[in-house]
């Protein structure tokens, strides 16, 4: 059975610059992968490769389709959602309204309302500030915005870029524990950039290790773990 | 001496010939169409004042028909109330109007490119309706009349002995407007060459990194707003001298639509292009309105309407069309065609070593 | 004193009309962080479209909203075949094309219309009204209301329902909007749409007043002008207390300042626009935010 998501020898770059030289990678429906690796060694130009944020050559396919030639917004819909670097906040838009740009496409009623109390549950902070300004959330409520208007758009597949990026230690374990909920949950596939190599290995099931644009390593997420010479070389610890 | 004038680029040959061109060319069109040319050529310095803002500095202003119109008026007062040599009057209009851009400059600083182009275009919609105001000075709404100066009797002499018509007074502004034009474009040049110029190019292509690098912002935009008010104000002193006549409904917004339109079709950030430009905005329109009413099978009423409504139009389109296609006007697509023939002239050779093609020169 | 409150209502009339121009200016500056030159030409030509319905029988509240839709397509094409292609360009550039096709529409409006002024017909009389010891003309409450009717509209469209709150996603965050499934580029020939549209109110209101002729907006547009940068060229609300405050200003002005008289009026309009750009670039409501591309 061919994976949800299928990269297939991808280089892409900015400019005259390349990033990636040829990186092949799948997702299987369902599951969590990682994609590690250093700083610059191309991990989130591989996310934007998917959404059409950067120009790309070689094949990636979602559901069996190609995403060649797609506008950013098109891939989208087709049922990916994106948490890019940053985390994407519309900070002009309250709360509320950037929950609702989660769920703005889809047309079950009943089944958003039912997700929306999910989503108010895993982070009441959200309830409490629901018609703020999202300029006036912290840094770990912003992302906790951002992985919630995520799940609003109820993807097959979900691409996060450095979910723990500068937040504190506990917040961070309680969006990951949230992650894993979802996926199980919901049976969203999700394909994880990290730094933090050791809690992402710890929810994904397979992990993609990147050095300068191409796959260094890959395998089972808990093969990595228990591999000390992996987790010294590549994984820093 | 000899060997610098054989060593001289092409460049330099081609604008001899132009210079050649253009004086000579009165003594073989009439008198009337030499008034014409005088015009264009006007609006060619109008251009190249707003060039210098625009192309070189980045500063958008779409109100130099008001700069155009202070000069004429400076120079229209002076002449006919207190009588002074209406040529004199000339300079004394490009430095007052000079001045008065330097001082507008100094609050310009303050505004985004949009503001200013914002707040100059409101300049340019009111500035008739200032024109009338103070009706003693100005004479309101009738203007003021000016009579058109004979030739001096050297100039006459000399075009007599050329042509063997003696010099009329049309022919005879033509060759003080192109006088002071070639000077005004001579000076650009030399701007454009040295520091100044270089000063504004590095801030009209990023002020914080011309910033960084020592250069006095705020000097060098109020200056080239000074500098290119003057060239307004003189191109307006003599739009008088052409016209015989100033007044307020000689300066209307659309004047300084035509301006900017000219600026752009010739190429922004070159010398030559305020002049192809002038000469393509000036006759366009006039050649059209010629045309029309030739063509018999287009009815009166509608050959009327187009006349007064075609050059809209097709200024509208052409301003359009150049921004989408060639933002670097004619001038531009000439230098990147020649650009480009020589590259294939040369051969693979270039190519093979890896060089990046030149960047075009485009305004921010 | 009944003076003063007759021309402070005209003058709330006059500014309905600024507002709807400047509102409409507001729109596309949020779209694109861009001035539309052209706005006021491409209301003169929606104005001319609606005497044109009009004067082949149809009822002026039938032509009316009919000319609205038509302005709404017209801004669409003009975003999709003219904008478009210099959507990435510097805002100098943009800024020509615009008043390129200011020049355009303009003369489009002279070349099909001819440059004989008309009149132009109102709905509202011009009777007056007893109110408040003043004597209120039927037509600067028609108008009023008018304007009020369809800036109310345009609030609950951009702030209550999901296209509007798609269409400011876009506007201030394209490329975050893109990653939430926002076609951006329609989002923009919709600004543009929803701008033109506004835009033609204003020309509607102000043709029975000035009389319909090609550079009829010309003016109008400098006020509009006047209006969005005191309230804050991102400001919608701005764009309506703006107006509203040009307005009556400039007749006050006019009335009861003798230098002024009725042919300086534009020039207070200027002296606004250059005394807030200097004092408050920001205007009233406006934020000094960095716009995020």
């Amino acid at each position: 059975m061919a994976a949800l998501l299928e990269m297939e020898d991808v280089r892409a770059g900015y400019g005259p610059t390349s990033v990636l030289h040829g990186i092949s990678l799948s997702v299987p429906e369902g599951e969590i992968v990682s994609l590690l690796g250093a700083n610059g060694a191309g991990k989130t130009t591989t996310l934007r490769a998917i959404t059409s944020g950067v120009h790309w050559s070689g094949h990636i396919r979602f559901g069996g389709k190609s995403l060649s030639k797609m506008r950013t917004e098109d891939v989208v819909r087709a049922g990916i959602a994106h948490v890019p670097e940053g985390r994407g906040i519309l900070t002009e838009l309250t709360v509320e309204e950037n929950l609702k740009l989660g769920s703005h496409l889809r047309r079950d009623g009943a089944a958003v309302r039912k997700d929306y109390e999910r989503v108010f549950e895993y982070f009441p902070v959200l309830r409490e500030r629901r018609h703020l300004s999202a300029s006036t959330l912290s840094g770990g409520e912003q992302q906790m915005l951002a992985v919630a208007r995520a799940l609003l758009m109820r993807p097959r597949l979900m691409l996060l870029d450095e979910p723990s990026l500068g937040l504190a230690p506990m917040i961070v374990r309680a969006i990951f524990e949230i992650i894993k909920t979802i996926n199980q949950t919901d049976r969203v596939a999700i394909l994880l950039v990290e730094q933090n190599a050791r809690l992402a290995l710890e929810i994904s099931s397979q992990a993609y290790v990147l050095e300068v644009g191409r796959v260094a390593i890959k395998g089972a997420s808990a093969e990595l773990k228990g591999n000390e010479s992996v987790r010294r070389s590549y994984l820093g610890y | 001496m000899l060997q610098r004038i054989r060593n001289a680029p092409p460049r330099y040959w081609l604008v001899a010939v132009v210079i050649l061109f253009f004086v000579g060319w009165p003594t073989v069109i009439s008198s009337f169409q030499t008034s014409e040319w005088s015009q264009a050529i006007i609006l060619a310095i109008a251009i190249m004042g707003l060039n210098i803002l625009v192309g070189y500095s980045g500063q958008l202003s779409l109100g130099h028909g008001a700069f155009m119109a202070l000069g004429a008026y400076t120079s229209a007062i002076l002449a006919h109330r207190y009588k002074m040599d209406y040529i004199v009057t000339i300079p004394i209009a490009g430095l007052l109007t000079g001045i008065v851009g330097f001082l507008f400059g100094v609050p310009a600083l303050r505004l985004s490119p949009l503001y200013l182009a914002l707040a100059t275009f409101a300049l340019a919609v009111v500035t008739p309706s200032l024109i009338k105001r103070p009706d003693e000075l100005t004479g309101g709404v009738q203007g003021i009349s000016l009579a058109p100066p004979d030739p001096p009797q050297f100039a006459s002499d000399t075009f007599s002995a050329v042509t063997g018509a003696p010099m009329t007074s049309d022919q005879w502004i033509y060759y003080v407007t192109l006088a002071f034009a070639l000077v005004l474009f001579w000076l650009a040049w030399n701007l454009v060459r040295h520091r100044a110029g270089r000063a504004m190019r590095a801030i009209r292509d990023g002020e914080v990194a011309a910033s960084a690098s020592g250069i006095n912002i705020a000097g060098y935009k109020t200056l080239a707003f000074g500098i290119s008010a003057l060239y307004a104000g003189i191109a307006g002193s003599l739009f008088g001298l052409a016209t015989s006549f100033v007044s307020p409904d000689t300066f209307p917004v659309s004047l300084s639509i035509q301006i900017l339109v000219g600026a752009v079709i010739g190429g922004l950030a070159s010398i030559p292009g305020p002049l192809v430009g002038g000469i393509f905005a000036y006759f366009l329109p006039i050649e059209s309105n010629q045309w029309v009413p030739t063509q018999t099978w287009i009815p009166s009423q509608i050959a009327a309407t187009v006349v007064k409504a075609g050059p809209a139009v097709s200024y509208g389109v052409v301003l359009i069309l150049i921004m989408i296609f060639a933002p670097n006007g004619i001038v531009g697509l000439v230098t990147t065609g020649y650009t480009r023939l020589r590259r294939r002239l040369r051969g693979a050779a270039e190519r093979e070593a890896g060089q990046m093609p030149p960047d075009p020169q485009t305004i921010s | 004193m009944q003076g003063l409150t007759q021309q402070v209502i005209s003058g709330i009339a006059t500014g309905g009309i600024f507002a709807s121009l400047a509102l409409a200016l507001v729109l596309i500056y949020n779209a694109m962080g861009l001035v539309n030159f052209a706005q006021g030409e491409m209301a003169m030509l929606a104005t001319f479209v609606a005497f044109t319905l009009i004067d082949h029988g149809m009822s002026y509240w039938i032509a009316f909203p009919l000319t609205l839709v038509i302005a709404f397509a017209g801004g669409i094409l003009i975003q999709r075949i003219v904008i478009r292609p210099v959507e990435r360009a510097p805002v100098l550039t943009m800024v020509i094309v615009t008043l390129g096709l200011a020049t355009l529409v303009n003369g489009l409006a002279g070349f099909i219309f001819g440059y004989v002024p008309r009149s132009f017909p109102s709905p509202f009389s011009v009777q007056t009204v007893d109110i408040l010891g003043a004597f209120v003309s039927y037509r600067d409450l028609g108008v009023i209301g008018v304007s009020a009717v369809v800036l109310l509209a345009i609030y609950l469209l951009l702030q209550r329902t999901t296209v509007g709150l798609t269409l400011r996603a876009a506007a201030h965050h394209p490329e975050a909007s893109r990653l939430l499934g926002v076609r951006v580029s329609w989002m923009l020939a919709l600004g543009w749409g929803l701008a033109s549209a506004v835009g033609a109110v204003s020309g509607i209101m102000a043709a029975p007043i000035l009389l319909l002729e090609p550079n009829m907006m010309q003016t109008i547009i400098i006020y509009a002008f006047a209006a969005a940068v005191l309230g804050g060229i991102e400001s919608p609300l701005g764009a309506v207390v703006g107006g509203v405050i040009v307005g009556v200003t400039v007749n006050l002005a006019g009335t009861y300042l003798p230098f002024v008289g009725g042919d300086l009026q534009l020039a207070v309009a200027l002296a606004i626009i250059v005394g807030v750009l200097v004092l408050k670039p920001n205007g009233l409501f406006g934020r000094p935010s960095v716009r995020r591309v």
